[in-house]
């Protein structure tokens, strides 16, 4: 049955325009910011404000500083993008007043949820694919040119970075999912971003996993990236994994209320 | 033989009681629903009907009792008894970013039908509730009337044997109040057991075979689908109940 939901919740992702606004805006605008930022940047004399920001960003250079300020804007943007498509993806039936409609069915709850996740891991592997296509074609805009000149290490960890951030998104389905709306799970994604800024900021961000993956791509600069370790980082599949096994847990109980 | 038994092929209600906080929602109620047969529930707003439905297709549990579908409890009831259950309950089965055709498509899915038997069973739909022509147009462009009626296709998508339908006419103009009585009429020719909720006196008359009174949650009597004045005798028993309850206050 998972294959027939499956089919199900892609066909409404697919149609869905939030989805597809919401890859586009990362996927492209990601890369369309770090090519501008970076050829704002070489326009400006080194001392002005934009040149200082963009330039505290940039490790490396040419195509290595590139990727590398890509990877540090997707680290967000994936998860505020993700953020959105999952709260809507898995509070949508609560919203409109729906949920009646998946129950007694052959296909469980946990079956339709669980659905819902693994479409949710395409759409979160397409935003990396899509922003760094559209990066190499976005490359002579920062003045860069083929051929890539940047590490396989390089081109894994932005789509290993992309991956995570959607990625972490997973437990706001449960927040969508136990107070019954996609609202309030936007609202917990809010809050989820003024954490991560608060703990980055008194410096325990290494800990909080939607601040490492910020931290291992450099924005908080090669310095800090290297002080991530092996344990911090794998708290982000486990933050996802948790977020997952608990929605399926709630949707397998839950009633219409 | 208790309700359980008698509903191996139909579905029943036997002491179900759901409250919400304090405010009982369903009280004691007991019904069985043999094949063939199509039970009607009438009552006022806040009677406690859609509650019932919920308690009956496992949408809620119920605070005492329990409700049996197909011979199975309708807590532990598995896929091949859910094969066999269609229902609408308030909102149709719609997503609006979808088509007509994609709706009943993804409704026949996960009602486990095949790739195969789903589209001759979108065929079928489309040309009994005369949505051929929005069969490709978005949910969201239709009228409530055509919504309504997409809702309906979704839950008949797999010719159930029991369908469970609260307020099935509701936006419906009167040849869809005709389709959906052709309808039940259709399925329970077939065997398949109808629970539907109205507040159409007049149309649920015409259609069921029982009609059963819901007040304040409880089962207060049945009325004769064939008799005269249905809505006289509606408001007479809603009446004499609330003025035996008066002095008790």
């Amino acid at each position: 049955m998972i294959g027939a939901a499956a089919g199900v919740e892609w066909l409404k992702l697919r149609r869905s325009r939030l989805s597809l606004i919401t890859l586009l805006l990362v996927a492209l605008g990601c890369p369309a910011l770090t090519a501008g930022f970076m050829a704002a940047a070489a326009r400006s004399p080194s001392d002005t404000p934009l040149a200082s920001k963009v330039n505290a960003m940039l490790i490396g250079e040419g195509w290595t500083a590139y990727i590398g300020m890509l990877t540090q804007i997707l680290s967000v943007a994936t998860v505020v993008g993700s953020g959105v498509v999952v709260s809507w993806c898995f509070g949508r039936e609560f919203s409109d007043n729906s949920l009646s409609s998946l129950f007694a069915l052959p296909t469980s709850r946990a079956t339709i949820a669980n659905a819902k996740f693994l479409v949710l891991t395409g759409w979160t592997l397409a935003v990396p694919a899509l922003a760094l296509t559209t990066a190499v074609v976005l490359a002579p805009v920062a003045g860069l040119h083929l051929p890539i000149d940047a590490g396989t290490g390089q081109i894994i960890k932005v789509a290993l970075v992309g991956l995570a951030g959607g990625l972490l998104a997973f437990p706001l389905a449960f927040v969508a999912t136990a107070a019954r709306g996609h609202l309030p799970a936007v609202a917990g994604l809010i809050l989820l971003v003024v954490i991560t800024q608060i703990l980055t900021i008194i410096g325990v961000g290494g800990w909080f996993p939607y601040a490492t993956m910020s931290l291992w791509a450099g924005m908080g600069g090669s310095a800090a990236a290297a002080h991530i370790t092996a344990l911090q980082l794998l708290l982000v599949p486990l933050t996802s994994a948790v977020g997952w096994a608990a929605t399926i847990g709630w949707w397998g109980r839950m009633q219409v209320v | 033989m208790d309700n359980r038994d008698r509903a191996e092929n139909g579905m029943a209600a036997i002491g179900l009681s759901r409250s919400f906080g304090s405010d009982p929602a369903v009280v004691d109620v007991d019904l069985l629903l043999r094949p063939g047969e199509i039970h009607a529930l009438i009552g006022l707003n806040g009677a406690g009907k859609t509650t019932l439905m919920r308690l009956l297709l496992g949408m809620l549990r119920p605070d005492r009792g329990r409700a049996v579908v197909l011979g199975q409890d309708v807590n532990k009831a598995d896929r091949v008894v859910w094969r066999r259950v269609g229902h609408l309950i308030e909102a149709p089965f719609g997503y609006p970013e979808l088509t007509v055709v994609e709706n009943l498509w993804a409704a026949a899915r996960l009602h486990g039908l095949p790739a195969a038997a789903a589209r001759e069973a979108i065929d079928q739909q489309v040309e009994q509730l005369k949505l051929t022509q929005w069969a490709r147009r978005r949910a969201r462009a239709l009228s409530a009337g055509n919504r309504q009626r997409l809702g309906l296709g979704c839950a008949l998508i797999h010719d159930p044997m029991v369908l469970v339908l609260d307020e099935p006419t509701t936006a419906l103009d009167p040849v869809g109040m005709v389709l959906v009585r052709q309808i039940l009429q259709r399925a329970a020719g077939r065997g398949a057991t109808a629970l539907v909720s109205s507040h159409h006196l007049d149309e649920v008359a015409r259609t069921a075979n029982h009609l059963h009174v819901l007040h304040r949650g409880r089962l207060v009597g049945s009325l004769e689908p064939h008799g005269v004045d249905l809505e006289r005798s509606f408001f007479n028993l809603i009446l004499s109940l609330d003025e035996a309850q008066e002095p008790a206050r």
